[in-house]
Order: C-alpha cells, then sequence, then structure tokens
C-alpha cells in the first residue's frame, strides 16, 4: 500500500524547481552591475510539463502487448534558459532589476502556498492514522 | 537542490556591493591627496579606483561560448570582484608655483576624483546591496517555511 499519494511527489517536485527559480533570481539580482552578464530564467512551462507528465497514470489494459502510458520513472529537470534577447543596460548587463523582484515575491508565494498544500496532505493523512479524531 | 546555496549567492552580492562602498570611501577620502605614489623620487597623487565585477567561477572564454551558443542550461552563480582597477584619466592641473609640490612650470597635479561620479557609484552600490538583502531574506522566509512542513 502506497502511503503518500501521487499528488504529493507532484508538490515535492514543484517545491525544488521553486527553490530552483529562487537560487537563479538571487543569481540575476547579484550579479545586476557585472558587464555582459545576462540574465537567466527557469524554463517554467518545462518544469510543468515534467510535473505533469511524471504524475503515474493508470492504463487500462486488456492485453499484455498494450503500452502503458504515463512514464513515472523519469524525473523531472527543470532548465536554466540565458535570456539574450532584450535590450542591454550600459553595461552590457540585461537584469531588469524591477522584474527580477516581483517575480521574487511571486516565486516565494507560490514555494509558500506549495508548503500549505502539503501541510495539508499530511494533516489529513494524521487525521486517518488516529481514525478521525 | 539546496536553498543554501541561493542564501550563499545573496550573500557574494552583499560583499561585492560592500568593496564597491569601501572603494569610494576610499576615493572620496582621498580626493585631496596629492602624494599617493613615490614613482622615481616624484609623488604622484592618488588615482581614483573602480570595481571591476565578474560572475563568479565562470571564465571570459565560457561567457563567450554560452553568449554565442545562445541557448543551453545556464550556469548559476553568485557575483565577485575580479579586481580593483585604476582610471587612467588624466590628473587635475591646477597653477600654482607657492606649493611645496609644484613642478618646474609652477602647475600642481591633484587626484583625478569626481565627487559627482563617486556618488553616483556610492548609490548605485548601495541600491544593489539593498535589492540583495531583500533577495537573501526571501530565500530565508522560504527556508523557514520548508521547516514547518510537517508540524
Amino acid at each position: 500500500m502506497k502511503l503518500l499519494s501521487p499528488t504529493f511527489n507532484s508538490l515535492e517536485q514543484a517545491l525544488s524547481a521553486a527553490a530552483l527559480k529562487q537560487k537563479v533570481h538571487s543569481s540575476n539580482i547579484a550579479n545586476v552591475d557585472t558587464p555582459n552578464y545576462k540574465s537567466k530564467q527557469v524554463d517554467f512551462q518545462a518544469t510543468l510539463n515534467g510535473v505533469l507528465n511524471n504524475q503515474p497514470m493508470a492504463s487500462y489494459k486488456t492485453d499484455a502487448k498494450h503500452i502503458s502510458f504515463g512514464n513515472s520513472s523519469s524525473h523531472t529537470n527543470p532548465s536554466i534558459k540565458v535570456n539574450n534577447s532584450t535590450q542591454y543596460n550600459t553595461n552590457g548587463s540585461n537584469v531588469d532589476m524591477d522584474v527580477e523582484m516581483a517575480e521574487l515575491a511571486e516565486n516565494q508565494l507560490w514555494y509558500n502556498a506549495l508548503t500549505e498544500r502539503v501541510n495539508g496532505n499530511l494533516n489529513s493523512l494524521r487525521t486517518v492514522i488516529n481514525g478521525g479524531r | 537542490m539546496s536553498l543554501f546555496s541561493g542564501l550563499n549567492i545573496s550573500a557574494s552580492g552583499l560583499t561585492a556591493n560592500r568593496l564597491r562602498m569601501d572603494v569610494v570611501s576610499s576615493n572620496i577620502a582621498n580626493a585631496n591627496t596629492n602624494r599617493a605614489k613615490l614613482v622615481d623620487g616624484e609623488w604622484l597623487p592618488y588615482r581614483r579606483k573602480t570595481v571591476e565585477l565578474s560572475q563568479m567561477g565562470v571564465s571570459p572564454f565560457e561567457q563567450k561560448l554560452q553568449a554565442s551558443l545562445n541557448k543551453g542550461s545556464g550556469q548559476v552563480s553568485g557575483v565577485m570582484a575580479s579586481h580593483i582597477k585604476e582610471d587612467n584619466a588624466p590628473f587635475v592641473q591646477t597653477y600654482d608655483p607657492t606649493h611645496p609640490d609644484a613642478n618646474a612650470e609652477g602647475y600642481v597635479l591633484s587626484s583625478n576624483v569626481d565627487p559627482v561620479k563617486e556618488m553616483v557609484d556610492l548609490m548605485s552600490a548601495t541600491r544593489s546591496y539593498e535589492a540583495n538583502v531583500t533577495a537573501l531574506n526571501a530565500s530565508k522566509g522560504m527556508f523557514m517555511k520548508a521547516l514547518e512542513i510537517g508540524k
């Protein structure tokens, strides 16, 4: 019997994606005055797809030759993209401080929300373990 | 994947900007220094210094390569002060034959520090420092939140 639901796994991976995002934004903010630094960002769509694809889906098999879908084994790896497209500052770096700060705040909220959900999951599990008491 | 390295990245930003502030302070303090360096028996005035920042642990070749490839996973790292450069702008000359440091023509050389430039650099360093503090606090808040999992 599996104690934790697949949702728990997804939440965990989303948490590490948020941690990586935090790291990338920290790096962008630290390097705002570095000449020729190009800002980086975490490819969120790839992360999301990775998390969604990673959810093990139950496939109804009537024949042994049927291929099961939903690969539960692959581990999602959010990629870091270098942004070379935007306008540069005079020193050649293209860090937009406003965007970085806004995304930092957003990411923090997202992380907190995920933590709440993990706690919620654990709490419902605890309720079950205690027999509804 | 750890949150702690995020804290280290912000800390490197704090260190680099603190150094920039120190160098600006040194420039302002020495704005009137006429005898900073002895070259061939003659005193030279103070030269303005600037901090050169670079990405931590990334060689210039790697930077060029990544820029030309225009793709791939970028390396996430902090910032460091690679070296302190001297400003090669000419010294300010004033005519004062009575000054002890005046040369044969009666001109006195004084440092090439421009207080306006220094103040702009100081503001820039201060703001970057504050931004790094904000990022550090955000990382810390997230880490504290993660510690609450399962409570």
